[in-house]
């Protein structure tokens, strides 16, 4: 009873009012010494996370601001794997935050080098996260975030060829970009509630597919006009915009797919929502 | 301005001594130069009132005099450095061992040494083992066979030199002038920070908030008001009634389940925890007793919202104010805006200094008050179920009073309490 009117009052009461967080800095990194592939794990929990492309010479480095009371810094190095571990975890103490936007002031910067192939595993919380994954050796890539904003970008060509990359999204908004640049054979999106951006721009090298699967909410395909794609659609309450595509049953096809030069299929399943289609020059 | 001198001095003193070890490398040379004029240019910043205190943390540091760092006895403090991974339990110890004084000062470093003060790895130089170095930068030259870590001190990894092992500088920074280090560099800052707490709000948009969220309570309630009229209406009525008939055993039996709820929830968990079988049910019996506690709070304080709705409404028809046949929502509704009122006041006036504060206060109690009587009516009445204390069983020549009570005094037709069918145990009923 106590504590329920308490919650009650702390929910009337506590807005704007929250309490100063103590801040830290860590910082961690490793210089390469002739490794070829480096497996990355990184977890972060809350805040803002930048991941890009750093110097060739240090495998890895992070750079991160955290609340001290609530979280602890990950990094550990397995040298005989060669995999690395890094991020933020929660400590799973002091208490109850009514208003988690403080939690956002949480800042760290992910630099991977871009002489090493990388296997990506990254696990987002509540963050804001963007991960620029051009210019580096993505062999494989999984990302999985839950109440998160997260942008991954392929803004110029991925160094390697890249086996799978999945992206899990729970309530989250979420934007792939470049595609195109990310030379993966195949991508699988899932998506639970909040709104999807697949932005299939960049320079294809091959055909490619895309498994794209949401539940709810509101999904984009950003599509180059040079690009053949084909879109077998499993959908239950969601429209889909396709305007100017030929069908044939559930499967659409892009104006002039047959000449295209390259061809992405995207087997899409979405139940309730809005499939958008957006062309780009 | 004395202030700013003795930075001034501190930071010549400090570079001064740094150029010592660094005069034998023309690279290590530069670097200091470079260093004290950037540091110059900051405190000429800061006299100037443009930049923020950025000087380096060991400029303003009082450095120890260089010194080994005697070994510990054997139940004395020893620090293990073949690990740098928990940073932070590191950090701890060194507190410990810091807080000494400097000549009493006594730490074991298996396989390692430990010093106090700058201390230097010289070109020529190998040292076999890991290395703490306690206020002061450790500059490294030569080769280090092990791991490096300073407390309030900077790490400074010289072109040509080795470190084999980790590196962490807690309180300070490690600078990679071009030498090699083979295991991983880590820093830790010194005391945290406090992040700057965001902008007071203005008074106007203190109270729109304040507003906001007494709207967001009042119609979250109201919400679950409804379904519970909908779908429970029988018992929200008879919690209601065992509010209005028997407030005050209501309210004492409600003090009394606040002041229980913990210790039956710790008989709960042992009885569970006892029995070979309960084990397995714990988790599920710690749900359902959170669930039956939230249910018993915010249905209870429904159903004091559905009284003082019911009395104020049943009054103003007795009085012939109003006309119809009101039903529980209404009653909800009504009771809820009344529960609400004060707080609707708080967020209005909050913002005025004192008496901001005494509406919280009397929105606080009067938040506390009702919700314990219902907490006690929900009790009472087993949630509902049994009837006896809402007055249901008491036979109909007993309610004589509320029968005048609640009979139009004006000519207005006799007032239809809904549910009639089910819940009829008088004469207008």
């Amino acid at each position: 009873m106590r504590p329920a009117v308490a919650v009650a009052a702390l929910l009337l009461l506590a807005p704007g009012q929250g309490a100063a967080q103590e801040m830290r800095d860590f910082t961690s990194a490793r210089q390469r010494h002739g490794e070829s592939r480096l497996t990355t794990r990184l977890d972060f929990a809350a805040g803002t996370l930048r991941l890009q492309r750093g110097d060739p010479a240090r495998l890895y480095d992070l750079a991160l601001t955290y609340d001290i009371e609530r979280y602890r810094p990950i990094s550990r190095f397995d040298p005989v794997a060669g995999a690395v571990h890094l991020g933020l975890a929660s400590t799973g103490g002091a208490g109850i935050r009514v208003s988690s936007r403080g939690q956002l002031e949480q800042d760290a910067v992910v630099r991977l080098s871009p002489a090493v192939a990388l296997a990506l595993d990254v696990t987002l919380g509540a963050v804001d996260a963007e991960l620029e994954l051009g210019g580096l050796r993505v062999t494989s890539l999984r990302v999985g975030t839950g109440a998160s904003r997260a942008a991954i970008r392929f803004s110029t060509p991925n160094l390697s060829r890249c086996g799978v990359a999945e992206v899990e999204a729970g309530a989250a908004e979420v934007a792939l970009a470049g595609l195109g640049n990310s030379r993966c054979d195949r991508v699988t999106f899932k998506g639970g509630v909040g709104r999807a951006l697949l932005d299939l721009s960049g320079s294809w090298s091959g055909d490619a597919e895309l498994d794209v699967a949401m539940t709810m909410g509101e999904l984009t395909l950003r599509l180059p006009r040079s690009l053949g794609v084909r879109v077998d659609v499993e959908r239950f309450l969601a429209g889909f915009a396709g305007a100017g595509w030929t069908r044939e049953g559930n499967t659409y096809l892009s104006p002039g797919y047959a000449a295209a030069e390259r061809k992405v299929r995207i087997a899409l399943s979405t139940a309730i929502g809005t499939v958008n289609v957006e062309w780009l020059p | 301005m004395r202030t700013r001198s003795g930075v001034l001095a501190l930071l010549l003193a400090a570079a001064a001594g740094s150029f010592t070890p660094a005069a034998a490398d023309p690279r290590g040379a530069a670097d200091v130069a470079a260093g004290a004029a950037k540091d110059l240019w900051e405190l000429i910043q800061q006299i100037r009132g443009e930049g923020g205190d950025t000087l380096r943390p060991i400029r303003a540091r009082q450095a120890s005099q260089p010194q080994a760092i005697p070994e510990a006895a054997p139940s004395g403090l020893m620090l293990d450095l073949s690990d740098l991974s928990h940073p932070l339990v590191l950090e701890e110890h060194l507190a410990r061992l810091t807080a000494m004084a400097e000549d009493e000062m006594r730490v074991t470093v298996p396989n390692g040494t430990a010093r106090l003060g700058a201390y230097s790895v010289g070109s020529d130089q190998t040292v076999a083992g890991h290395l703490l170095v306690v206020r002061g930068d450790a500059q490294v030259y030569g080769r280090l066979q092990g791991n490096l870590v300073t407390y309030d001190g900077d790490i400074v990894v010289h072109p040509g030199a080795i470190v084999s092992g980790d590196v962490l500088a807690i309180h300070g920074t490690v600078f990679d002038r071009g030498g090699e280090i083979g295991g991983e560099s880590r820093t830790l800052s010194a005391s945290p920070r406090v992040a700057a707490p965001p902008p007071p709000l203005s008074a106007g948009e203190a109270t729109v908030r304040r507003l906001a969220g007494v709207v967001g309570v009042f119609l979250a309630l109201a919400a679950l008001g409804c379904l519970l009229a909908a779908f429970g209406r029988h018992n929200l009525q008879v919690v209601s009634d065992t509010v209005t008939h028997s407030f005050g055993r209501a309210f004492v039996t409600g003090l009394v389940g606040q002041i229980l709820i913990l210790p039956t929830f710790g008989m709960l968990v042992v009885g569970l925890v006892l029995s070979v079988a309960g084990i397995l049910l714990l988790p599920f019996a710690i749900a359902v007793y959170a669930l039956l506690v939230i249910v018993g709070i915010v249905g209870g304080y429904l159903a004091v919202a559905h009284a003082m709705g019911e009395t104020y409404t049943r009054r103003r028809l007795a009085q012939g104010i109003l006309v119809g046949a009101p039903s529980s929502y209404q009653f909800l509704l009504v009771g809820l805006a009344a529960t609400i009122a004060l707080w609707l006041a708080w967020a209005l006036f909050g913002w005025v200094p004192v008496a901001g504060s005494l509406i919280r206060g009397a929105a606080v109690l009067v938040t506390w008050l009702l919700a314990t009587a219902g907490l006690g009516a929900a009790m009472l009445s087993r949630a509902g179920i049994r009837e006896n204390f809402a007055g249901r069983i008491i036979p109909p020549e007993a309610l004589t009073d509320e029968y005048l009570w609640a009979t139009p005094q004006f000519g207005v037709p006799a007032v239809k309490r809904p549910g009639a069918g089910s819940r009829a145990t008088g004469p207008g009923k």
